[in-house]
């Protein structure tokens, strides 16, 4: 067990702060003000080549590990801000096509997903539903070669930018077997698909997350994604990656609201001393940093498994319960450290503490990965 | 069009502090990092191998760790390292510094430019560029912004204060560039990866040819007798009232009495 990061990793880790620095921290607040991050940053992205990290080079890709992908992921994480999700959706999604795809798919797709011509989507929950693949309405009706597509998708970061998506959807003809979710690749500009304006989310403003239409959207069958009716294993294990991603980001969140909170009680006087003399907030300080680093060394030990080609479906889910309800707290511990001044959108606390609030329902919500982890744990025979 | 680029690396300023009993840089736990200049020097060099061609070697004479801003270096995007590395080059000034560099150069092979950054933030002389140059017997254009290349020279924007000044010299030329010039790139995380699977020739001072009576400690002129935090002298404040106009005439006038202005 080794717990040093390779000379390359640092190295990696150091670009993701040079990005967040120079690409990610002057755009900020106009993320905020305009609800939506500027058209030229996937290529930026895709300049640095943070895009298709794990994708293999011949499509385009970096061919690195999930554990890299981790660490640049928590230093975006430290910015607190939706930045890091055109960024994640082309990695996870490409992961997703490089893993399950034809030769044909990967070569069509890959390429402009990894090079920043388009942007990736990954597309599953519906207005009736967000776990349950039961209560899919979104139809693919078989036409010849092709399929037509017909529903809604709801909450899908980045389904109204241009580029491609896997969507989940009910197969008409195996509707009522078991497995009747299809995987396919939809090409986000095809006639019939529209996307609404971006929902309205707390302490994810700019994030892109929109409802998208079908109507008799025409997909050609040799697009899909593993076998048809194989969807729901394809988007389980896409789930059980973006735990790990979100476990990450939620990471760097910490950090910064750590860092923050040191360079708070530093600078605060109160009754002649900075305040970090006072022991009541060195107790706190502490807390979140032994905090903060078991949620950190967790986070790498579920990407070293996920690179070991490990089931990581309940590791995710375990990392998911434990990352999401600690950062929150650590989120909280930092606003309190700061007193009023935390309440302030001046003080990048309050972002990072309203930011944090939505782990616990993306990627499966806090509680289902308890079941999930909970109901594993039932079912083991040790 | 071939360049090499020297760099050097420096601890990361904004962490070190000082030792208040020995007046000493603390230097330990302290990250390293390639002197800011100098990371302008690689980006100046990539994007005019990017218009005109060549090829990119980066140069750094520094102990053994000096390999880590070699690799950033790679990660950036040039093609080649060389290191520096003996134990005959430790305590250089930047005259020994000058001399070793323009060995390396000399067994580097041929090039059309040297860049190097204007000045180091750890020692801030702005000397080794210049003194390179001087050993070489090539042209130097200094603080310069711009750089293109004209009919086979080399031309440049210089930054003199408020005054611009358009430079121009045939190749091989030193450019010294301003840190503002070329904002450095983020070095591309396929091209990290490769950078470690690149190998650096290590030059010791065996390797270079040069007198040994000129390297290091004992080829340096410039001997450092102290270094220390100038002690804080406490002084009367004087506050000035009245409106803002006012205010600010009374505080010209006290400049003036103090010879400041």
């Amino acid at each position: 067990m080794d717990f040093n990061l390779s000379p390359e990793s640092k190295m990696m880790v150091k670009a993701a702060k040079d990005f967040c620095e120079k690409e990610i921290s002057p755009i900020m607040d106009s993320i905020i003000e305009n609800n939506d991050y500027p058209d030229d940053l996937i290529t930026k992205f895709a300049n640095a080549r943070m895009l298709g990290l794990v994708v293999p080079k011949e499509y385009g890709g970096v061919g690195t590990t999930n554990l890299n992908i981790i660490l640049i992921t928590e230093e975006l994480g430290k910015t607190g801000s939706v930045c890091a999700y055109p960024m994640l959706m082309n990695n996870s999604t490409a992961e997703t096509i490089d893993y399950w795809g034809s030769e044909d798919v990967k070569k069509k797709f890959l390429p402009p997903l990894c090079d920043g011509s388009a942007y990736a989507c990954t597309a599953f929950t519906e207005p009736g539903t967000g776990s349950d693949p039961r209560a899919l309405t979104t139809t693919a009706v078989p036409d010849g070669d092709d399929f037509i597509i017909n529903g809604t998708k709801r909450y899908i970061t980045g389904g109204n930018k241009k580029g491609y998506g896997v969507f989940y959807v009910k197969d008409e003809i195996m509707k009522g077997e078991k497995g009747d979710v299809t995987a396919f690749v939809v090409d986000k500009s095809s006639e019939g698909y529209s996307a609404s304006a971006p929902w309205s989310l707390m302490g994810l403003e700019g994030m892109n997350c929109v409802d998208v239409f079908f109507k008799d959207v025409r997909v050609p069958g040799s697009s899909i994604l593993g076998e048809r009716g194989n969807g729901f294993p394809i988007l389980l294990r896409w789930i059980a990656g973006e735990r790990i991603q979100q476990a990450a980001y939620m990471v760097g969140l910490g950090q910064a609201a750590l860092d923050e909170s040191v360079k708070y009680v530093k600078e605060r006087i109160v009754g002649g001393k900075p305040m970090g003399f006072m022991q009541g907030f060195q107790w706190m300080l502490s807390e979140m940093k032994g905090r903060i680093d078991a949620c950190r060394y967790l986070t790498y030990r579920a990407a070293c498994l996920q690179d070991d080609g490990k089931q990581i479906a309940i590791d995710s889910s375990e990392l998911k319960i434990f990352v999401t309800t600690t950062i929150q707290e650590i989120t909280r511990m930092a606003m309190q450290i700061h007193g009023s001044y935390g309440y302030s959108k001046e003080y990048k606390v309050e972002r990072l503490f309203r930011y944090a609030a939505h782990a616990g329902v993306v990627a499966t919500s806090t509680e289902l990965n308890k079941t999930i982890a909970g109901s594993a744990l039932l079912k083991s025979k040790r | 069009m071939n360049i090499i680029v020297c760099i050097k690396q420096v601890p990361d300023v904004t962490e070190v502090s000082w030792d208040p009993e020995t007046g000493s840089l603390i230097r330990k736990g302290i990250p390293s990092i390639i002197n800011p200049d100098d990371k302008t020097a690689i980006e100046s060099a990539l994007q005019l191998k990017e218009r005109y061609g060549g090829e990119v070697t980066v140069l750094s004479m520094g102990p053994s760790q000096v390999e880590e801003a070699l690799r950033e270096a790679l990660g950036m995007g040039v093609d080649k390292a060389i290191q520096l590395t003996s134990k005959e080059f430790a305590g250089s000034d930047t005259w020994a510094t000058s001399y070793t560099l323009g060995l390396a150069v000399k067994k580097a092979g041929q090039y059309e430019l040297i860049i190097c950054g204007k000045e180091a933030i750890d020692g801030m002389t702005a000397q080794v560029g210049p003194q390179l140059a001087e050993y070489l017997g090539i042209p130097q254009l200094t603080y310069a912004m711009n750089i293109e290349v004209v009919d086979s020279k080399v031309r440049v924007k210089q930054k003199l204060g408020d005054l611009e000044r358009l430079l121009e010299s045939p190749m091989p030329a030193l450019i010294t560039v301003e840190r503002e010039a070329y904002p450095p790139r983020v070095a591309p995380m396929d091209t990290i990866l490769e950078a470690y699977g690149k190998e650096i020739p290590v030059w010791k001072s065996d390797d270079l040819n040069g007198d040994g009576d000129n390297l290091g400690l004992k080829g340096s002129p410039t001997k450092l007798r102290k270094v220390y935090t100038p002690k804080l002298i406490k002084g009367k404040v004087e506050m000035f009232e009245g409106g803002p106009e006012e205010v600010a005439h009374k505080f010209v006038d006290k400049l003036k009495e103090k010879y400041i202005i």
